[in-house]
């Protein structure tokens, strides 16, 4: 039955096509050779890449993605350009999640696990059978634990529970957003998570939910928050940030204020906000979100003066932010993310959530609405602790694990490793092998992603469509499908007929199922839905919180913007991509400010001891100025025991902030992360930290420039410096060369004629590092568009990464820093100081590019196109090209690390239209060649030029704010051209004194600092 | 055409005449004689470090580059470091042998054999590192202009192309220029030993018999090779400057290169020529040949060029300050105050500072203190490559990749294997060939004898 199913799915679904045409179903019935299609699928050209269209589980934003698929393996997930909430992009973990199909360590059969601790396989059969035999034995005593999943398969589930009789199921999600549904609920009655819409918006204040990187749905708001910064030389929307933490993240980077608060104190300074913004509004006679006498009521004792005292914020501080907030016309207030959530977390989210009442957001750009029947909530710790403390004594003798990894991300002291040792048979779902499962007694392995049906449900109005686009490779099982068997063969009744599949098209029925298979899922625009204060407000207790533990320092455990929480551990482009603030890698590390690291006489790689009540971890130190004083920070995610990458061959890569973290809870229940007081201790140990780049100093260097909205506004920019505006398409003043003349190398330059006279092409790209926010999708979308290996922390260690695409990221202008006998400062930051640049560095594509004349055996070379182009398997090493690049973006193999790096299955997923480089090679970006070729030859049958737009290198497609344009500079209509011409006075050429006549035009970041909106 | 002349007919015919013996004969042939366990320790070490670095290399060249120590963005390490010492130390013998034979230094005389021999040696241990430095050795004929079914072509424009021109000329000249030197002597070695060195030697000689006819052709031959030789001692270190010069990485882009890396190339040749010769001539006893008097005017030239260099130094930081480029400004900062700054005193303090001591003539002729500055010097030397090639690579235009590489053990095992390749062909040379050019010799005494010492 199992197998009829796969030919359905194959005849359906027409992927696979290799597995069509030999005909055989398990991995290990795959042929060894590779052989030419008899009968070629109809929908299959070898060579022409099918895109299927279905949605990113790796968050529970649910992007829409579009699958690229060639010759019957997803080689890269792209943004949907048609889906309501990406619009085409896709984040660094978005992209990575390809990667889960390809794990090595994918669990490849049902098996069962031995007394001795071994793994015997056994047939799904068997396992089915063993399944239900357990589950009728324990019957109310089986429960379902598990992360977030589609609404399909949730759906499943609880009926599933139903017809076999089991316990209540738990919906587990560490970074669950609990704490603002039980904040809606008190503030507004509604019960359900608030969203946040950006568009538009011309003022956003985030109170450290740090949207921008790991917050709820980060592409989106990227894409939305940059559209309403956009400033064009006509001058356009201005929408300001502000941040309110203690730590500058990725986010705060962004933001042109930052006030950091003490840390748990960002709803008070939500609420002395609303103050200023209800005094101003009401005073003008304008609606103020609710009850006025309710409102004034809760808001009346935080009165800036008071709230300053206990944020630590000055109070001219909170008037200012009031009133603009006041004034402005479409304000939007984030509420706090997991890293702030504290035991008063639902009060500081209720904070959030008037304040957006009070300024009139809500029903505008905040839509609250109550959370659907079908939806089951997530559960809130309380919940989790219930359950464990049912097994420990033995009320559960059954316990179905799926989409989670409770071992690693619950906190130390619920002491779940115990609970899972009293409970009888302990199934796992998991499709990787990780921390739980690696306990468990009985494994079923999930399909991927990437080879399941399903769905998701991110917010009212959009549903997405999940659909496979990959034959499973091993001999898994969708979790759907492994239900409906268990069901069948308990003789339940009640469960629908048929596979998952049928199901989830059952679901879907009520559309048009070709049409949704085909854009992705459906989706229509909801107007916001509104609501006003209630008065349950008043329930709130706004107050700082409390922490556990005595020591100098509050713990910070912020979500990292790649590994998340710890799901993506095991990505190794999410381990290789340097964290987007300290630009570690592969590690963990623990901020603390420099301030306090000074005082402790410790630098950056010392070892310190980071100890609360529930235990100590040790792990180097990263002092930074960006960070209060009273602060340690430290990423979740790293520390797991299990996984060829994110583990360090068994043992623990890095530390698991969650193992230092009390299990304490909000008011509602649900999981509090800011709650440990910790303290700091050097141990004497060093350890140097795998970072990608060292030191945050520019020292004035033409890198990452930015200039001020007022120099912008007056079209001067740098008088004194060489660029001036114009120089980016060689009209305009030479800098500092009034008279019009200009030195030798500073001349400017058409940088379009530096593609042969015949050629109707120069590529070329535009950067607006006011758009970038650094958040590194464009990193793991480069990396895994064109094969480009990991290096792993032994090879970060020496600075031996690969990636064609950094991002750059400097703090202010910098200084040349030429002291003698002194220890070089490599953190430049000031508390409350966002001049962070962030600023993309790939291949130039220069016109006088010094790496060409400069290799021996022409294996780089300028092509008619303008193109740097590289001819791998010409290239002896000599190594020369790099030196003399002053970029430094050519990255070499030291190994085979193609060969090294990509254990199987990995280079299933390898791009065949990418040369995979051997040792001793060479290699760096061409502009994604191979796609400007593969849209050469569809123009070439149409007889037509490439049109704008067409050709879309990997990194500007992936990028949510679209700050990288790609296209002909020698079209004068086309994007890339054109953004240069609006932005003249903030375009430059990275180190134009060297006249390398670059291909890539940057666009100065603005600063928009203390000025007065409007 | 004239039949040759009677007598060389004859000879040719006429088994060998019992072989002249001379004091200086018997002297400098001593050198070949034998070996003592002292001289067979020295090859087993020097061949044992080889032995080490041919096993390292082998293991690069299956694993790759990365066993060495490279860091981005240092993508040149202490294989082209020593790859330049080698190149520099290949400099003095043809400097000595076509430079000062075209100014009729007669002093040369007594230290050219052994000068040319290290060249040649220098230069073949060099080359090795083209072929260890890249990443695909087995491609590394990619870079041969030669006609071929790829239809791939060599860029002229890379100076690393013209290096692989320079030294290959340079080798083939250097080598030339030694054997031919070397036939009349090694015709006097063949009438003197017997067995499979008769043998090696009677092929070498090629039928030398010391005509008149035959010493015009040789001192014709040799005229033509100096004068052939002459420009090569400029051009290719000039060449090897301007694998540096020509890019544009501060502290390796200054038009002062070429000059700077002759004067150094020359400084550490004469250097090397003290640090080999002292020894030998200790050992050897050849106190009679290879006098105070040579070693002073050595000095001096180690002094001249020493002055070329401290000054070189000198300029490089004035230009560096002159032209107001941040990124040059900056890196020859660091250079003095950076992660390298060792490296740079280590270099500017033996190269600049320490010769300037033979300014004062008694320690000219002072062989322990010659011995030990000309080993700080040949130091010295290597760090000044280390410093301009390390240092400029690692302080570049963008402050984010900025990095610091040391060489690791795979490294300094094949640097160290360098030097055990160079002293094992050494001594092979010199138990298999006269160490002192005889002939020469010869010449100087019957030109004392006739006319008094010219000095």
């Amino acid at each position: 039955m199992a197998q009829l199913d796969r030919r359905d799915f194959l005849k359906l679904v027409g992927v696979g096509a290799g597995g069509a045409a030999t005909g055989c179903y398990r991995a290990s019935e795959l042929p060894e050779q590779l052989i030419p299609y008899v009968v070629q699928p109809e929908e299959v050209t070898p060579g022409l890449a099918i895109f299927y269209a279905s949605t990113c589980t790796e968050c529970s934003a649910g992007c829409g993605l579009h699958v690229r698929v060639r010759e019957g393996r997803p080689v890269k997930l792209e943004g949907n350009p048609d889906h309501p909430i990406n619009q085409g992009a896709l984040c660094a973990r978005g992209q990575a999640g390809i990667g889960r199909s390809y794990s090595p360590d994918r669990i490849q059969k049902p098996q069962q696990r031995q007394s001795d601790g071994s793994y015997q396989p056994l047939s799904w059969e068997d396992a089915t059978q063993l399944l239900a035999a357990k589950v009728r034995a324990a019957g109310s005593k089986t429960r379902v634990f598990g992360g977030r999943v589609g609404p399909t398969l949730s759906g499943l589930i609880d009926q599933w529970i139903a017809a076999v009789g089991a316990g209540a199921r738990l919906v587990y999600e560490p970074f669950g957003y609990e704490a603002l549904a039980a904040a809606s609920r008190e503030v507004f009655g509604v019960d359900g998570e608030p969203t946040f819409d950006l568009r538009d918006t011309d003022y956003v204040i985030d109170f450290g939910g740090d949207f921008l990187d790991a917050g709820r749905s980060p592409v989106e708001h990227q894409r939305q928050l940059k559209a309403a910064r956009e400033v064009l030389s006509e001058g356009g929307k201005r929408a300001r940030l502000v941040y309110v933490g203690p730590r500058q993240s990725t986010t705060t980077s962004n933001a042109d204020t930052w006030i950091a608060a003490r840390p748990g104190t960002e709803g008070l300074v939500a609420l002395g906000i609303a103050k200023v913004v209800f005094d101003a509004r009401q005073s003008a006679g304008r609606a103020t979100g609710g009850d006025a006498a309710l409102i004034a009521s809760v808001l009346g004792r935080f009165d800036a003066a008071t709230v300053a005292k206990a944020s630590g914020v000055s109070a001219e501080q909170i008037q200012r932010i009031g009133s603009e907030f006041a004034a402005a016309e479409r304000a939007v207030a984030l509420p706090p993310g997991p890293a702030l959530s504290s035991r008063r977390a639902v009060a500081a989210n209720g904070a959030v959530l008037l304040l957006n009442a009070v300024v009139g957001a809500v029903g505008r750009n905040v839509s609250v609405s109550r959370r659907p029947e079908s939806e089951h909530p997530t559960a809130t710790l309380l919940e989790v602790v219930s359950l464990i403390e049912a097994a420990k004594k033995g009320d559960v003798s059954v316990l179905l694990v799926h989409d989670s990894n409770p071992l690693y991300s619950l906190p130390g002291p619920v002491h779940f490793a115990e609970a899972l040792e009293k409970v009888d048979f302990v199934v796992s779902f998991a499709s990787i092998w990780d921390e739980t499962s690696k306990q468990a007694d009985l494994i079923l392995p999930d399909h991927t992603p990437l080879e399941s049906w399903g769905d998701a449900a991110p917010r009212a109005g959009v549903r997405s469509l999940i659909q496979p686009s990959l034959r499973p490779l091993y001999d898994t099982q969708a979790l759907g499908d492994t239900l409906l068997e268990t069901a069948r063969a308990l003789g339940a009744s009640g469960l629908p007929d048929g596979s998952f599949r049928g199901v989830v098209e059952a679901e879907w029925s009520g559309g048009n199922w070709r049409k949704a298979l085909a854009r992705g899922g459906e989706w229509n625009a909801l107007a916001p839905s509104g609501a006003s204060v209630a008065q349950s407000v008043a329930n709130l207790r706004f107050e700082a919180p409390e922490l556990q533990g005595s020591g100098d320092f509050v713990l910070l455990a912020n979500p990292s913007p790649l590994l998340f929480d710890g799901r993506g551990a095991n990505l190794p482009w999410l381990q290789e991509t340097p964290d987007p603030v300290t630009k570690v890698a592969w590690q963990s590390w623990a901020e603390i400010s420099s301030a306090a690291a000074e005082k402790m006489g410790i630098h950056e790689g010392d070892v310190v001891s980071v100890q609360t009540t529930i235990g100590a971890v040790e792990l180097p130190v990263f002092p930074r100025g960006g960070l209060r004083d009273d602060v340690v920070a430290i990423a979740v995610g790293q520390g797991h025991t299990v996984g060829s990458f994110a583990s360090a061959d068994g043992s623990a890569r890095g530390v698991s902030v969650i193992s230092i973290l009390p299990a304490l809870t909000d008011e509602s229940g649900g999981r509090a992360w800011l709650t440990a007081a910790a303290s700091v201790t050097p141990t004497g140990a060093h350890r140097r930290l795998p970072n990608a780049q060292r030191d945050d100093n520019k020292r004035g260097r033409q890198l990452g420039e930015a200039i001020t909205l007022a120099a912008f506004a007056e079209g001067k920019w740098n008088a004194d410096a060489f660029v001036a505006a114009g120089a980016a398409d060689g009209a305009g003043p030479g800098g500092g060369h009034e008279d019009g003349k200009f030195h030798e190398m500073l001349k400017p330059f058409e940088a379009k004629n530096d593609s042969t006279a015949e050629s109707e092409y120069r590529w070329g790209m535009t950067i607006d590092l006011d758009s970038c926010s650094g958040c590194s999708a464009c990193v793991v979308a480069c990396a895994i568009e064109n094969n480009i290996p990991n290096v792993g922390e032994e090879g970060m260690l020496r600075n031996r990464g690969m990636q064609w695409l950094r991002i750059e990221r400097f703090v202010g202008d910098g200084d040349q820093e030429l002291i003698v006998g002194r220890k070089p400062t490599y953190n430049h930051e000031k508390l409350e100081d966002t001049d962070v640049r962030h600023s993309p560095m790939l291949c130039q594509q220069c016109g006088a590019a010094p790496c060409e004349p400069v290799c021996p055996v022409l294996a780089t070379y300028h092509n008619e196109e303008g193109l740097n182009g590289m001819i791998y398997n010409r290239c002896i090493g000599t190594r020369y090209c790099s030196n003399n690049c002053p970029y430094k973006v050519r990255r070499y193999n030291w190994f085979d690390y193609a060969i090294e790096r990509l254990p199987e299955p990995s280079r299933l997923m390898l791009n065949p239209d990418v040369t995979v480089r051997s040792q001793g090679v060479m290699e760096k970006c061409t502009f994604c060649i191979q796609r400007v070729q593969g849209a050469r030859q569809l123009a070439k049958d149409e007889f037509r030029p490439i049109a704008d737009g067409e050709v879309t290198p990997a990194c500007a497609q992936s990028c949510p704010s679209q700050a990288i344009s790609f296209g002909n500079l020698k079209d004068d209509k086309s994007q890339v051209v054109k953004r240069a011409d609006e932005n003249r006075g903030r375009a430059y050429h990275a180190l134009h004194m060297l006249n390398t006549r670059p291909g890539i035009t940057y666009l100065a970041k603005l600063i928009r600092g203390e000025e007065k909106h409007g | 055409m004239t039949p040759p002349p009677a007598e060389s007919v004859a000879a040719m015919i006429r088994p060998a005449p019992k072989p002249p013996d001379s004091k200086v004969n018997r002297d400098l042939l001593r050198v070949m004689d034998g070996a003592g366990p002292g001289y067979w320790l020295l090859l087993l070490i020097a061949a044992g470090s080889v032995g080490a670095a041919g096993a390292v290399w082998f293991y690069q060249v299956y694993k790759g580059l990365g066993i060495a120590g490279y860091a981005h963005p240092v993508f040149w390490g202490a294989y082209i470091v020593t790859f330049v010492f080698w190149v520099g130390i290949a400099h003095a013998g043809t400097l000595i042998s076509a430079i000062l034979f075209l100014f009729r230094a007669k002093w040369r005389n007594a230290i050219n054999r052994s000068a040319e021999a290290m060249t040649v040696m220098a230069v073949l241990t060099a080359a090795q590192f083209l072929g260890i430095h890249v990443g695909r050795m087995w491609k590394s004929y990619f870079i041969l202009p030669y006609p071929n079914q790829r239809g791939l072509w060599v860029n002229f424009k890379s100076p690393l192309l013209w290096d692989t021109v320079a030294i290959s000329t340079y080798a083939t000249i250097s080598i030339l220029f030694l054997f031919v030197g070397l036939i009349p002597d090694l015709a006097i070695a063949r009438d003197r030993f017997s067995g499979w060195r008769k043998l090696l030697y009677t092929l070498l000689a090629g039928g030398w018999q010391g005509t008149s006819r035959q010493w015009k052709a040789h001192n014709r031959t040799v005229l033509h090779l100096s004068g052939l030789a002459t420009p090569l001692v400029l051009s290719v270190h000039s060449v090897v400057s301007w694998d540096f010069a020509i890019s544009i990485v501060p502290g390796w882009h200054a038009t002062i290169f070429a000059p700077y890396f002759v004067a150094g190339a020359i400084f550490s040749g004469f250097a090397m020529v003290l640090t080999v010769m002292i020894p030998v001539r200790r050992i050897f006893g050849l106190e009679e040949y290879i006098t105070d008097y040579h070693f002073e005017n050595m000095s001096r030239f180690i002094l001249l060029t020493s002055i070329i260099v401290g000054y070189a130094y000198l300029a490089e930081y004035y230009v560096a300050w002159y032209s107001g480029v941040e990124a040059e400004q900056s890196a020859f900062w660091l250079r003095a105050f950076g992660p390298y700054w060792i490296s740079t005193w280590v270099m500017i303090i033996f190269n600049g500072v320490l010769p300037q001591l033979l300014w004062i003539s008694k320690l000219r002729t002072n062989v322990p203190f010659l011995f030990v500055l000309s080993v700080l010097i040949n130091i010295g030397m290597w760090f000044e490559r280390y410093v301009i090639i390390i240092g400029g690579l690692s302080r570049e235009y963008d402050p984010a990749v900025w990095g610091v590489y040391t060489p690791n053990a795979a490294e300094l095992t094949i640097v160290a294997g360098s030097f055990g390749l160079f002293a094992m062909l050494f001594l092979i040379f010199i138990k298999l060939f006269p160490v002192i050019a005889i002939s020469e010799i010869k010449e100087l005494v019957i030109h004392e004898k006739t006319h008094g010492a010219d000095h």
